[in-house]
């Protein structure tokens, strides 16, 4: 009893440490074939705590989705632990998985290639409470009526195939197939990047308030740092597979500690032609780094107008505190550090 | 076939303000377009019209599902059939009708003459194909390039939308990207050929604002250089407010406005923009407040729609607006461009239009 208590307190809902997903290539052929490995995750450390939602930003190709994959077990971690109310989830068998398949749901990226294009709409949305035994025959159907109402989607589609609806309308039908089994987390990749700001605001209006009513917990993976400044408590920046910046929201929108976070948030596109036209956005020159190339020291700092000696050859770690930057330069809890040693 | 529409018809007003020496790239006359479902006969595009000039951008915003992404398909010869049917329009291109071309015709504009970017990446990838097979197939057909010119083209392409190492990547296959490497693999694809006109359906929900800006600081470049007009669909209106000229709002497959951008943010007449705009969030918005969203749901475009498609979500409804269908009609414009709307309401004073 006491246990249990302790868990649902002390224990973080999601806890990721260190967390790295390697992908081994070899390309080309026979005679003419590289090998190496593109590290796409590599080595990443975070919290989720019940009723957070954890904002995740940063470069295309910076390794968020693969982030979320490795967590529901959909690309194997290279290392690391992935732990749900403090049980690690590593080598777990088929059976013991279900439960927490269910807990965690996943709103994948790709509205278009994520959803089976042989199936209705009423049976992509109902699969999840078959698979999970939560609902039958009328029942079923009675709430993928309703969770297609609660998205916005018209009920009377429920026949329909996913190649008839439109972009924003796919999304939707993902976002109802993750909220069917009222799981507990759920990891959303980029989960309104299709709809127009109007629906955009109802599905996050939608997602919080689930959050107030029911407790839940979301991943929130998006480019558009004004909703993800909206809807998250916290922000993680991602930079080459791993977290630069960690800060409560209004923290980081407020004072940016990282080169790289400044840089991004220079570059939010202002809705109003006025100001669009006289902004100045930080570029950024220099080599932009490969993942299949392991660097010493911080992947950055050949883009980094700030940069140091010491970064070329010295990786900064994430310190443990609440407005963290990876950064020698920046971060006042590695700063002595480098002072020492420049 | 054809619905007579009075909407469709290109009104006096804009006609007369197109000068001549800048004749359209592209003009799409009052385009029809119907996908037959279960629920029966979905009118998706309900009489859509609007031209394109050479090296302008013209932004289509608007309302999920409300036909963007099949306007655009349609021209490209691309709506399914069945279950689509072009009901009734011309899309002309360099003189020829778009909608009227032999398969073969259209071919041989598309890719070359007119590229797309396509808002679901898989429709122009091929999962078996490698990045550098696709990207080097295009060059070679239409532009005539060497195997070795073409791997030399498509580097350089992978490189200015910013892949890293684009020399090795080139060998994987698109499963191997992430979702915003595909999109701009796709992006890298449309521009190759450098075409005169460039449709892009949604081109950079996967990238982030750095790399966007990148990639819209590109098409401006291949707009400066070759004069290409841009048709730029898009959620985004920062990214409307930032690279665009012209305008058009669409709703429940219609466009019920088109102006000149600056003056649509800064004066926008029809009641579903300013929802829209009043839908941003702020730069101030408090986590303890919803967003606010436009209330109510788009009509069902199975059922035949009369009067206004927006009225039972618009405050400023009149009883006309039940019965009329109300057409674009011209407004006082804040822009160099014309401003017009659909709407019978005059949104500045509340009052109803004559
Ligand atoms: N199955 C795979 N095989 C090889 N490499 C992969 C695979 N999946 C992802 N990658 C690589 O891992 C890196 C991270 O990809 P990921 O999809 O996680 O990025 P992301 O941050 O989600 O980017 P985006 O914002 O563009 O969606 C990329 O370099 C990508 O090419
Ligand atoms: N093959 C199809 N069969 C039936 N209906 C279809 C088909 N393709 C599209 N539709 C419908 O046509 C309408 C217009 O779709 P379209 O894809 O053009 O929307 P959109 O404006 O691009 O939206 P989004 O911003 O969500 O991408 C939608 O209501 C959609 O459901
Ligand atoms: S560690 Fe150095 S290179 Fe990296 S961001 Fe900080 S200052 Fe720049
Ligand atoms: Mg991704
Ligand atoms: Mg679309």
């Amino acid at each position: 009893m006491n246990d249990t208590q302790m868990n649902s307190t002390d224990t973080p809902l999601l806890s990721v440490r260190d967390l790295k997903v390697h992908f081994p290539f070899r390309r080309g052929s026979l005679f003419n074939s590289q090998k190496g490995v593109i590290r796409a995750v590599d080595g990443i450390s975070f919290d989720i705590a019940r009723g957070e939602t954890l904002g995740l930003v940063g470069e295309s190709g910076c390794g968020k989705s693969t982030t979320a994959r490795a967590i529901i077990n959909l690309v194997s971690p290279t290392s690391g632990d992935v732990r749900v109310d403090g049980v690690s989830i590593a080598g777990m068998s088929d059976a013991a998985m279900l439960p927490y398949r269910r807990r965690v749901q996943m709103v994948f990226q790709d509205p278009f290639a994520s959803l089976n294009p042989r199936m209705t709409v009423g049976g992509i949305i109902g699969e999840p409470l078959v698979v999970h035994s939560l609902a039958r025959g009328r029942d079923r159907k009675l709430e993928v009526l309703r969770l297609m109402e609660l998205v916005g989607l018209n009920p009377r589609f429920l026949n329909r195939y996913p190649h008839e609806f439109s972009g924003g309308q796919r999304q939707r039908i993902g976002i109802a197939r993750a909220l069917a089994v009222q799981p507990d987390l759920i990891l959303c990749d980029e989960p309104v990047s299709a709809l127009d700001v109007s629906i955009q605001a109802q599905i996050i209006n939608l997602l919080m308030d689930l959050q107030q009513k029911l407790g839940l917990s979301y991943l929130f993976i998006a480019h558009d740092l004004a909703i993800v400044r909206h809807i998250a408590t916290r922000v993680g920046v991602m930079y080459l597979g791993r977290i630069v910046e960690l800060a409560k929201s209004e923290d980081l929108y407020a004072g940016p500690k990282h080169p790289y976070t400044e840089a991004l948030l220079s570059a939010v596109p202002v809705p109003d032609p006025e100001i669009a036209s006289k902004r100045q956005r930080i570029v950024l020159s220099g080599e932009v780094p490969s993942p299949d190339v392991y660097y010493p020291g911080c992947a950055f700092a050949d883009r980094c107008p700030v940069k140091i000696d010491r970064c070329i050859t010295d990786r900064p770690e994430l310190p443990p505190k609440n407005h963290a930057a990876a950064c020698w330069v920046r971060e006042e809890a590695l700063t002595a550090k480098s002072a020492q040693t420049n | 076939m054809t619905q007579t529409d009075p909407q469709n018809t290109t009104t006096a007003t804009e006609s007369s303000q197109t000068k001549s020496s800048d004749e359209p790239i592209l003009r799409v006359n009052d385009l029809h377009v119907s996908f037959k479902t279960d629920e029966g006969m979905v009118r998706a595009v309900r009489g859509v019209s609007f031209d394109v000039r050479a090296g302008e951008t013209v932004a289509i915003v608007g309302e999920s599902g409300s036909g963007k992404s099949v306007t655009n398909l349609a021209m490209m010869g691309l709506v399914p059939k069945p279950p689509g049917n072009i009901d009734s329009g011309q899309a002309f291109f360099g003189g020829r009708d778009l909608l009227s071309m032999s398969d073969r015709g259209l071919q041989s504009v598309r890719g070359r003459h007119i590229a797309m970017i396509f808002q679901d990446p898989m429709t122009a990838l091929n999962p078996l194909m490698t990045v550098e097979q696709q990207l080097t197939e295009m060059t070679r057909l239409h532009l005539s390039l060497t195997r070795h010119d073409a791997r030399k083209r498509a580097i350089e392409m992978l490189g200015l939308v910013g892949i890293t190492a684009p020399e090795k990547r080139l060998r994987d296959y698109p499963h191997q990207f992430s979702g915003g490497m595909r999109q701009r693999v796709m992006i890298a694809m449309a521009l190759s050929c450098e075409p005169e006109l460039l449709i892009a359906d949604e081109p950079t929900t996967a990238l982030d604002v750095t790399i966007q800006a990148q990639i819209m600081e590109l098409l401006a470049d291949l707009q400066a250089r070759k004069g290409t007009a841009i048709v730029l669909i898009t959620h985004d209106l920062g990214v409307v407010a930032g690279v665009a000229d012209r305008v058009l709002v669409m709703y429940a497959g219609r466009i019920v406005e088109k102006a000149d951008v600056r003056s649509l943010f800064a004066a926008p007449q029809h009641p579903y923009t300013i929802g829209l705009l009043g839908s941003l969030p702020n730069v101030e918005s408090n986590r303890d407040e919803p967003l606010a969203a436009i209330p109510g749901q788009p009509p069902d475009l199975s059922q035949p729609i009369v009067g206004c498609s927006f009225r039972d979500r618009c405050e400023h409804r009149f009883e006309r607006c039940q019965t009329d269908d109300p057409i674009l009609t011209p407004r006082e414009s804040l822009g160099s461009e014309p401003h017009l709307a659909a709407c019978h309401a005059d949104v500045n004073t509340g009052e109803t239009r004559q």
